[in-house]
């Protein structure tokens, strides 16, 4: 309650400076602390192309510590579970830990210098108020200013700042994909009774679970040697490790660049001569995935940018090492 | 009727038996090969038109004519990539459909144009390939999506396509 109320002040100071230029970079704050420190459980719909999903999740603050759970109410059963930095995946009628980075507190995540970044490369625009799931919500606009990243649209609850839906743009304003809530509880009310049940606190005990795998682990901090030339204004390095991942025999290189909106992760490993295609693009949604074998070099870059940027990024990948 | 199953086939919407019928009677029959090379090259244009310059149709369909190896039932991997090859008339339209319902609602400056133009719709035939999907996640713990949408954003990392075998 007491975070609730002090919320409900921030949001009144991003709202009363909301005239400056800058301060609409604040909605971005405000959907930061709000998403952390909310409890709140939903169920919205993930759109893109002719892909429609519907899933719940459930966000719960238990003494400062974040549990949340993500699950798939359509298809086969699959389910995300996060808390403190590990992530648990239920899929195929097993769950395991796809990932820890236990101690690693990345919030607050939008530093100053961050947002005056992503000002000079989007334009930020308030778009009205619309009603989302039965509530009231600001719309902010981001708008790229350049065509190596998408436009998003938000759609922030005015009272608590909780991001009720968002959509990706492409350069043609046509929706790339969209994430929106359907149906929404938040404060006291929420369950929280899964989080003690059996199965949650076996995965989420103290790193005790059997099923642990062997490949759990942290992934180390380096500097690789590995350059990208052509990356779009504003995108900063965020993250360089080098990392297991599972059915890889050799650990892979992981660079991750941001602009504060979306992400850039660029994988290297050494080529294991057998696959099938040495060149490829795809798609899911808002995320596009380049690989392309170079030098014995497998290179994977995802990220939440345009086909062409997955590309350009990748083709400026340089080794800059001994 | 054929191009309908041709279409059908694109959109790996044929049972697997009858996948491989269709294969033969591609090979047999030059017009159906004709229009199965004709309708990847409109989706291949539609789908990315800024890769698309002036004249090149003729090479490319004589490129694609030439490649028979796309139309053997090779393998285990050659049937994936037939199956989440193209976007054929039919899917375009649930497409467009389901684009252009979801603009409505959320998105009043696409809606207009939805009515008067070919829709830009998403690749869907070159989508993420499940054995990709550790690197969306472990992408995905860096992105700032995490701290907007909250762990809503992990739903494309586990997200599945009803065409798609779970193993």
């Amino acid at each position: 309650m007491r975070v609730w109320l002090g919320f409900c002040g921030l949001l009144l100071a991003a709202n009363v400076c909301a005239a400056e230029g800058n301060a609409r970079f604040d909605w971005l704050k405000t959907i930061a602390f709000a998403g952390h420190q909310t409890d709140y459980s939903g169920v919205f719909v993930y759109q893109y192309g002719n892909h429609v999903e519907t899933s719940r999740i459930t966000h719960v603050v238990e003494t400062d510590r974040e549990y949340e759970k993500l699950e798939s109410l359509d298809g086969p059963k699959r389910e995300i579970i996060r808390h403190h930095g590990q992530v648990w995946c239920y899929k195929n009628h097993k769950m395991v830990q796809v990932d820890s980075h236990q101690g690693q507190v990345r919030f607050p995540l939008l530093l100053t210098d961050q947002l005056s970044a992503l000002s000079e490369n989007y334009r930020v625009s308030e778009a009205g108020i619309e009603r989302v799931a039965g509530y009231d919500t600001q719309v902010v606009l981001f708008q790229p200013r350049d065509n190596l990243r998408y436009a998003q649209k938000i759609w922030v609850h005015t009272d608590s700042g909780l991001l009720l839906k968002s959509a990706v743009l492409n350069d043609k304003m046509k929706i790339v994909e969209q994430y929106a809530f359907t149906q929404l509880k938040m404060g006291p009310g929420v369950d929280r009774s899964w989080i003690a049940s059996s199965a949650t606190t076996a995965f989420l005990g103290k790193g005790k679970g059997k099923d642990r795998p062997a490949r759990n682990k942290v992934a180390a901090t380096v500097n690789s040697g590995w350059v990208v030339d052509a990356l779009p204004s504003g995108f900063k390095k965020t993250m360089e490790v080098i990392r297991p991942m599972k059915g890889k025999h050799a650990p892979v290189t992981q660079l991750v660049f941001s602009d504060g909106l979306s992400a850039i992760s660029v994988f290297i490993e050494p080529a294991d001569g057998d696959e099938d295609d040495v060149e490829g693009l795809s798609s899911r949604g808002a995320v596009n995935l380049y690989h392309k074998v170079v030098d014995k070099h497998l290179f994977n870059v995802v990220g939440e940018v345009p086909p062409r940027t997955v590309m350009q990024v990748l083709n400026s990948v340089r080794y800059n090492g001994k | 009727m054929m191009k309908h199953e041709i279409s059908a086939l694109m959109d790996g919407e044929l049972f697997e038996d009858e996948a491989e019928i269709m294969f033969d009677q591609l090979k047999q029959d030059p017009d159906a090969h004709r229009d199965w090379a004709v309708y990847h090259l409109i989706g291949d244009v539609l789908r990315q038109p800024e890769y698309v310059h002036r004249d090149i149709s003729a090479a490319v369909s004589e490129c694609l004519l030439n490649e028979p190896t796309v139309l053997a039932p090779r393998s285990h991997a050659i049937k994936q990539k037939a199956r989440v090859f193209a976007l054929s008339a039919a899917a375009s339209v649930l497409a467009v459909g389901v684009v252009a319902w979801m603009s409505l609602q959320i998105s009043p400056e696409a809606a207009p144009q939805m009515a008067m133009q070919q829709p830009d719709v998403r690749p869907v035939n070159l989508q993420i390939q499940p054995k990709s999907n550790d690197y969306l996640m472990a992408h995905q713990e860096f992105s700032p999506s995490n701290d907007m949408n909250g762990g809503a954003s992990y739903m494309r990392t586990v997200t599945y396509n009803p065409g798609e075998k779970s193993q």
